[in-house]
């Protein structure tokens, strides 16, 4: 236990005090900014004309307004995580502190698990950074939060996954440049496994569909929490942080 | 405190280490020697708990490496080739984070640190960037990793390479301070150093131990008891030659263009002989100095093809 935080500790500690983590962050909210500040305005244009008497005030600041940005937040994300994650291994493999951690008395679960909360730690910041936007918009008007919270665990755990994959990825090589490059194929292969599927796909496509994170994520970006999405992606989660800690157990009988 | 027995590694088809069998008492200082490539760091890193070997067992302080890798782990501080530190990191933090790592009681760990600072004499840079450090400090801070822990047994893979004459000098310091304290084994290529700072010499070549001996024993075995002496002389040096053939004892002459190496037994009465014999022809002695045989001698001989022990 005690290997672990100190591992997520000084992998959180080495990923925020990183250059990139800024630059990251700037980008990401010169983007969110702009669309999330368009999309308000247009949502209230669009309600005072809802609003006329004799029709019906029936629009949903979460599916309007917040859906949109935390599709743009994901969206970044499918992409910076995997910047983020890619030196977590691949660069103590490089600079060779690897075999510090592997002469340590830590196990190779304790090394794959406080290498993904350090990871996790860090998109968990840049989570909270994009909470700002919604939570500011309290400031003007009110909406239900529950369903946002709801869409936020889903972004949460969705990150989570993709933080695991970026982990293992950076577990297959020394190279920084072949592990974030590694780490976003496998972000879009767990996307788009359930794209394009037509009705006459069957059972595979009925499998495919259920294998890809797109319909997951939807659930809760609707603001509902279902027992089989949590169980999916904290499976998917759980597997690639196995898959690491076996290249991490691997190296000691190579 | 450290066994080998029957260690073998093989990378591919092509064996690092052979059936390595040797022991380490508590507290000796052993040095680990061999050419490049002779299986020093493979055998380091088994020994750590690095990598599995292909057969064969270590156990150390009565745990084995393999069973029970933790609880060796926890004894061993380990000085890789390369010092493993984080370019990105403050020197006392990069300690303490070790200290943790290595499971140090939590009260320990500002003590540990400031001890291990204090011993490697980092206490000027504990607040700086390692990625701004000289080579000689990221190896000074590499040791200070070892140590930190305060474990039973340091094992230290060429802790003097790449560092400047001054700074080889004072790791050698160090390491002779650390005697008592731990049970060390260094490897290196270098051989001052192990005359500087070993009890006892382990060599390797082509992954087999070709010597396992206290410094002293070796030198006596090796050059069945006798000396070498070191002559120079101003006139004369072809008739001295042929003259100190003829003493008893002296078993070869060699004229080396501007000296002369006498190989003779353990002898004092054969050297007073030489001695007398050269002043007597009048041929203006210099230099004269005895030396039993020297470790780069003993390391030639059982390292080069054919010449094993």
């Amino acid at each position: 236990m005690r290997g672990t935080l100190t591992l997520a500790g000084k992998d959180l500690r080495n990923l925020l005090t990183n250059p990139l983590f800024y630059v990251i962050a700037a980008l990401a909210n010169v983007v969110w900014s702009f669309n999330y500040m368009r999309g308000l305005l247009q949502f209230a244009q669009r309600s005072l004309a809802m609003s006329q008497p004799g029709m019906e005030a029936g629009l949903s600041l979460q599916r309007e307004v917040f859906l949109a940005h935390i599709s743009y937040v994901h969206l970044l994300f499918v992409f910076l995580i995997p910047a983020l994650t890619m030196r977590l291994l691949a660069e103590e493999k490089r600079l060779r502190t690897y075999d510090l951690l592997l002469t340590s008395p830590v196990t190779a679960t304790q090394i794959a698990l406080g290498k993904f909360l350090g990871g996790l730690g860090a998109v968990s910041v840049l989570i909270l950074i994009s909470f700002i936007y919604p939570l500011a918009t309290r400031a003007v008007g009110a909406y239900p939060f529950v369903p946002l919270l709801a869409a936020y665990l889903g972004l949460l755990l969705v990150s989570a996954v993709y933080v695991a994959v970026g982990l293992f990825a950076s577990a297959l090589t020394e190279s920084i440049m072949l592990s974030v490059i590694m780490a976003l194929i496998f972000n879009l292969m767990l996307w788009f496994v359930s794209q394009g599927l037509g009705e006459q796909a069957g059972t595979a496509g009925a499998v495919m569909e259920y294998i890809g994170l797109g319909q997951h994520f939807t659930g809760f970006i609707m603001g509902s929490i279902k027992l089989n999405s949590l169980v999916y992606l904290c499976s998917v989660i759980g597997f690639f942080v196995f898959l690491t800690q076996r290249v991490v157990e691997s190296s000691r009988w190579r | 405190m450290i066994e080998v027995k029957n260690l073998s590694k093989n990378y591919g088809d092509r064996a690092a280490i052979n059936a390595l069998n040797f022991t380490v008492k508590k507290g000796e200082v052993v040095g680990f020697l061999g050419p490049n490539g002779a299986g020093k760091s493979t055998t380091m890193k088994i020994i750590t708990g690095y990598m599995a070997p292909s057969s064969g067992e270590v156990q150390v302080a009565g745990f084995d490496v393999f069973e029970n890798p933790l609880e060796v782990k926890r004894r061993i501080g380990y000085l890789p080739e390369t010092p493993p530190v984080y370019h990105d990191m403050f020197v006392r933090d990069y300690l303490t984070f070790v200290a943790n790592l290595k499971g140090v009681d939590k009260s320990r760990v500002k003590t540990l640190v400031a001890s291990a600072l204090e011993k490697t004499t980092l206490n000027d840079v504990a607040g700086r960037l390692i990625g701004n450090l000289s080579k000689g400090f990221k190896q000074r801070v590499g040791l200070a990793q070892a140590l930190v822990s305060d474990p039973e047994i340091l094992v230290l893979d060429e802790p003097t390479v790449g560092l400047d004459p001054k700074q080889v000098s004072e790791m050698r310091d160090l390491i002779r301070q650390l005697r008592g304290q731990h049970t060390i084994i260094l490897s290196t290529h270098i051989l001052p150093e192990v005359q500087a700072s070993c009890d006892k010499v382990i060599i390797i070549n082509r992954g087999a131990i070709v010597a396992e001996d206290s410094l002293e024993n070796l030198s006596k075995r090796m050059s069945g008891g006798g000396r070498s002496i070191h002559v120079r002389v101003r006139r004369n040096q072809d008739a001295v030659v042929r003259a100190i053939a003829g003493v008893t004892g002296v078993r070869k002459v060699t004229n080396a263009g501007n000296s002369i190496e006498i190989e003779a037994d353990a002898q004092e009465e054969t050297v007073e002989q030489v001695a007398a014999l050269i002043v007597n022809q009048g041929a203006g002695l210099v230099e004269l100095k005895v030396q039993s045989l020297a470790l780069e001698d003993i390391f030639i001989k059982l390292t080069s093809p054919g010449g094993a022990a």
